[in-house]
């Protein structure tokens, strides 16, 4: 049995510390997409000037933005909730210190997750935001992504909280992050349609979220044709990451 | 009427894949009474931070039954814990926050009000002696005050029950005196303490009473006077602290501990 009133205290700490220090988190949340957008959507957009995609001429900017809303969810998630969950939990001992008063450590964990999704779809909004006021992205379609950004974030948030559960040292993390998100990164349509992969590294691409995440951000800022393969991959991938993180968590603090 | 803290045949296993299970806790039983300070002694690994850990809820005990003013740890983690204030061995101190905030916050844990918050924030620290460091990190504050802080925490919420798990390790004499302090007053004010600690001074001058813990079991427990008289009686203890050194002197809490736990002094026969 799990409690909302428990959640949303820690959640709250976590926005505090946020808020606390807004400039460091201003930096941290809304620089990096910035850059991307920059020196992607006009830098090597104004090379590329047009791709063809699914049957439609458009943009690189415009495609490589809705992109960007994919990688700034999957980087300020994951890296919140592994290298985050990681210093609270081991050197911190925030989750400790927490789970002995009336809130209990599954309480806790659900926060964790939660901010890091919230803080992830903070930044996405960002992202949103201009591409929505340049005229790039449907601005219905940008809104409508909100509760769509936070449901992707907690995917990339509870493996973020795996990994730093199953990580002896906060070195260990660099391992998925070189091995799994930068691949993902690179791999995952961000920055070029996936149809210009060699098949069997399209279908790998498939089986990892940010593919998934990329293409529902399109079809619904940019008006591509919907995929029905997203619900299954993300579904799949929400319903096995969020309860297997918090329980391979729960099992390394609880003896 | 119901006592503060009951622990009944709690045990505890360590199991992890690979290897033997452990068995840390092997079945303790005691009660706190009000104002009473109750101390588990005990070498390191003698299952003190385990008990501890159970105690708390943190940890689920394997079998037996904790209970804090008659509600169950267990079963009821967020109701018991209400009445229940936690120091911790490990440093559990937010570091992202000031010394007053972190109180503040820490109170809200437990519904208290931000404004009662600050109210008693401020009485404890000026009680506690941080009251010029209020508005500073933890980490600007020495090993003796963040213990203190960290005890402090554990009062903001007025628990009924205080769990201390060796709140004095590691501190210089002039840190643990001040901590002594303030855990009498704690014992003065009504509220059931549980300390653990390994050194047999501070045992002997907090606590009511003690059990003398050794391979996750009780060995014995009772008043420390009584401790002494039952198992070494009265007559001076000789000891040969170095190599034709004598020293006498009165039976302590040390030899009843060394006598227990089966390790005799050198020289004492």
């Amino acid at each position: 049995m799990t409690a909302w009133w428990g959640i949303s205290r820690v959640w709250l700490r976590y926005f505090d510390v946020y808020r606390k220090s807004i400039f460091y988190s201003v930096v941290t949340t809304f620089i990096e997409p910035v850059l991307y957008l920059i020196a992607f959507g006009f830098g090597l957009g104004g090379m590329i000037k047009q791709v063809h995609v699914h049957g439609m001429d458009i943009s690189y900017r415009r495609f490589v933005f809705a992109g960007i809303v994919g990688q700034t969810i999957l980087f300020q998630s994951f890296f919140e909730a592994a290298y985050g969950s990681f210093i609270r939990m081991y050197y911190q001992r925030v989750f400790q210190a927490i789970a002995t008063t009336p809130i209990t450590l599954s309480e806790v964990l659900w926060a964790e997750l939660m901010w890091d999704a919230s803080k992830a779809t903070f930044a996405a909004l960002a992202v949103l935001i201009i591409g929505s006021v340049m005229g790039d992205f449907n601005p219905w379609g940008a809104l409508m992504m909100v509760p769509v950004c936070f449901l992707c974030a907690l995917i990339f948030a509870s493996l973020g909280l795996l990994v730093a559960a199953r990580s002896r040292t906060i070195e260990d993390i660099s391992y998925p992050q070189y091995l799994l998100i930068f691949p993902m990164f690179l791999f995952c349509s961000v920055f070029f349609p996936l149809e210009n992969l060699p098949h069997f590294m399209q279908s790998v691409a498939w089986v990892l979220p940010l593919t998934s995440v990329v293409s529902l951000v399109r079809t619904l800022t940019l008006g591509f044709p919907l995929d029905l393969r997203v619900f299954v991959v993300l579904g799949v991938w929400l319903v096995v990451l969020v309860p297997l993180s918090r329980r391979t968590m729960s099992k390394r603090m609880i003896k | 009427m119901t006592s503060p803290l009951t622990v009944q045949d709690l045990t505890k296993r360590y199991q992890s894949p690979g290897r033997e299970p452990l068995l840390a806790v092997k079945g303790i039983s005691f009660e706190i009474q009000k104002g009473e300070c109750f101390g588990l002694l005990g070498p390191n690994g003698a299952g003190k931070s385990t008990s501890m850990n159970c105690i708390t809820g943190f940890y689920p005990a394997t079998t037996g039954s904790v209970k804090i003013l008659g509600i169950d740890v267990y079963s009821q983690p967020r109701e018991a814990r209400l009445h229940l204030g936690v120091c911790t061995q490990e440093d559990t101190l937010d570091t992202d926050f000031t010394v007053f905030d972190q109180l503040v916050r820490h109170g809200t844990y437990f519904r208290i009000p931000t404004r009662e918050g600050r109210k008693r924030a401020d009485t404890l620290l000026k009680r506690f002696g941080l009251n010029e460091k209020r508005d500073a990190m933890v980490e600007h504050l020495s090993g003796g005050m963040r213990r203190r802080l960290q005890v402090a925490r554990a009062m903001l919420t007025e628990p009924k029950v205080l769990v201390l798990d060796e709140p004095t390790t590691g501190l210089d004499p002039e840190a643990r005196r001040v901590l002594w302090d303030v855990i009498m007053e704690a014992r003065a004010d009504g509220i059931a303490i549980l300390l653990s600690t390994h050194y047999m001074e501070e045992a002997q001058r907090l606590c009511d009473r003690i059990a003398v813990i050794h391979q996750g079991k009780i060995l014995d427990c009772a008043p420390p006077a009584e401790l002494i008289s039952r198992h070494i009686g009265h007559t001076e203890v000789d000891e040969e602290i170095r190599e034709g050194v004598h020293w006498k002197r009165p039976p302590n809490l040390e030899d009843v501990y060394l006598k227990l736990t089966g390790t005799q002094l050198k020289g004492n026969a």
